[in-house]
């Protein structure tokens, strides 16, 4: 509360050139920054979606964050730390072991737009990339970005592979800590285990035959 | 043996016998629904064209997109059009005969009670105009309409209509209709008109505090979220996301309860006309022990509460914003189909 009143106070000339509009401040977000994360479970891989809106109030806390030049543009070298910074203050454990994240994708809005309270930060981490154990897991995930401005809505995605089954989420009263219960069924026998053990059983039937073709060849 | 096989000849004839009667008595209702459906196609075409012949060629230009205009289709928000730009006509630059033809097309699409609401969210904003100095921001006039392929009965196209707290995509596939995905919204939630109080999304708010205040305490245990829900989770800019299903599901909700959250749906589902909203309305009922019920706050009637409707073909939420006044007084919802937005299933091969 202390950091919103000293924000607001800062940036008053602002806020009473806002104001002058009335209703127009309350068309769009004021005092908050929106954390929304979803999380997309799948088979081949986790991955985590947060989308990011200041509101006008705090774009400028957040904005000092992103644009370190202060040159008014965001480029792709900030853009990218002000990804890895917010992924700093993620911590994410996948049954009880912390894992890593990897940025995947971004899209930043110009800086003007993220100063309307409209403008909306997209963010992907790749938690898991590629094939995971099948059975029960529990992904707990932790967002400690800028406590004192959040707020924040987390989700699991509905898996589109009918392999994973969603079956319990739990979240914090403000959703800053969300824990994700899931089942993963992967068949005994995936097309990609049978290729493996087919290419198993094969190898030395190849090995064989070839042996054997070699003697042929060397007695012909 | 011989009484065995009669048996069973019996049984065949009488099955035969029901199945042709069904056929029948349901061939009658089918033709009945079509029939509706038909002439719903034919008058909002008819509605459409003659909008666009009262245009110029220029306006005729900037109003018609392509029907695969993805970015277009795209260009909907619960934000002043100040804010968030939209294309198409915006209603304040046409001629009263103009903006008449516009109303006449969303007359023809929308159901009595969907026209009402359009207009009383449009009124709002009139209100909301008038209370801030008159912000050109605000206001009826702030409205764009746009299609989407040319008016037709049987060629997929679109109407698109919206400004502030309003995003209306109605796909329209021969006999088949769409809103999803929409948005209205409201600010503020309830004024006064010529001497009525006016509140344009007050069966909603009623009609999900009715259903909250009819679950036991174990239901309640199930429905209410233990967290704040902030804002919409799958609203403007969200397309093709789908949640996981949270709260009370259909199968624990008593008969009644299930018609109370059908009901409640039907204040997005009954938005567009008869026929489509019927349609629509089959799809939920056959969901319905599927279709699962949340709430997010304060449980006192008329507080400022958070509530979800989720089902295998639909998604609504309702998010009272606390954007710097009183969350009660500024509403924003939306309604989704994740497995038809823009009505895909009958147009994207």
């Amino acid at each position: 509360v202390v950091e919103i009143v000293t924000s607001l106070v800062r940036h008053l000339p602002r806020l009473l050139v806002f104001l002058a509009f009335a209703p127009a401040v309350f068309a769009h977000r004021l005092d908050e920054y929106l954390q929304a994360t979803l999380v997309a479970i799948e088979p081949e891989g986790i991955r985590l979606e947060i989308n990011l809106t200041p509101g006008v109030a705090v774009a400028d806390k957040v904005l000092a964050l992103i644009d370190s030049d202060r040159d008014g543009t965001i480029s792709t070298n900030e853009a990218t730390a002000y990804a890895e910074l917010l992924k700093r203050d993620l911590s994410v454990q996948l049954d009880q072991h912390t894992v890593g994240l990897k940025l995947a994708a971004f899209n930043f809005p110009s800086e003007s737009e993220l100063r309307t309270g409209v403008g909306i930060i997209q963010l992907e981490y790749s938690i898991i990339a590629g094939s995971y154990p099948g059975g029960a897991h529990r992904l707990t995930i932790a967002d400690r970005h800028l406590p004192a401005l959040s707020v924040y809505l987390f989700n699991a995605a509905l898996p589109k592979s009918a392999s994973v089954q969603i079956t319990a989420q739990k979240r914090n009263e403000n959703q800053s800590l969300g824990e994700i219960e899931f089942t993963l069924n992967r068949p005994a026998n995936s097309p990609k285990e049978f290729g493996i053990i087919a290419s198993l059983i094969a190898l030395p039937v190849v090995v064989v035959a070839a042996m054997v073709n070699s003697k042929s060849v060397k007695k012909a | 043996m011989k009484d065995h096989l009669q048996m069973k000849a019996g049984l065949l004839l009488s099955v035969l016998g029901i199945t042709a009667m069904l056929c029948m008595g349901g061939r009658g209702v089918f033709a009945e629904d079509s029939a509706s459906a038909g002439k719903a196609s034919e008058d909002i075409a008819a509605a459409g064209k003659k909008f666009l012949a009262s245009l110029d060629d220029t306006q005729r230009g900037k109003v018609v997109f392509d029907f695969k205009d993805a970015a277009q289709r795209k260009r909907w928000s619960n934000l002043p059009t100040g804010i968030v730009h939209r294309a198409g006509l915006r209603m304040g630059d046409l001629t009263k005969a103009q903006r008449d033809a516009v109303l006449a097309v969303l007359a023809a699409a929308l159901s009595p009670q969907g026209y009402e609401k359009v207009i009383e969210i449009m009124d709002a904003d009139e209100t909301l105009k008038k209370s801030g100095g008159n912000n050109p921001m605000f206001g009826r006039d702030e409205y764009y309409v746009s299609f989407l392929g040319q008016p037709s009965t049987t060629d997929p196209w679109m109407i698109q209509f919206g400004g502030h707290h309003l995003g209306l995509n109605i796909t329209l596939a021969g006999e088949h209709g769409t809103l999803t995905p929409s948005h209205t919204g409201v600010q503020p939630s309830i004024y006064e008109l010529e001497g009525k109080t006016i509140r344009p999304l007050g069966r909603e708010t009623d009609k999900a505090f009715a259903l909250l205040s009819s679950l036991d305490d174990a239901q309640r245990k199930q429905a209410i979220l233990g967290f704040q829900m902030h804002d919409l989770v799958l609203g403007p800019g969200r397309d093709g996301e789908t949640i996981q299903p949270e709260g009370i599901k259909g199968s624990d909700l008593t008969e009644k309860q299930r018609e109370m959250l059908l009901d409640l749906a039907s204040e997005w589902t009954g938005i567009m006309n008869e026929a489509a909203a019927k349609a629509k309305m089959d799809e939920l009922k056959e969901h319905v022990t599927d279709t699962w019920f949340a709430w997010s706050g304060p449980t006192e009637k008329g507080a400022a509460a958070y509530f979800r409707v989720q089902g295998p073909t639909v998604i609504i939420e309702y998010a009272p914003q606390r954007l710097g006044g009183d969350a009660t007084k500024h509403i924003h919802t939306i309604y989704r189909d994740p497995t038809n937005e823009y009505g895909a299933k009958w147009w994207k091969s």
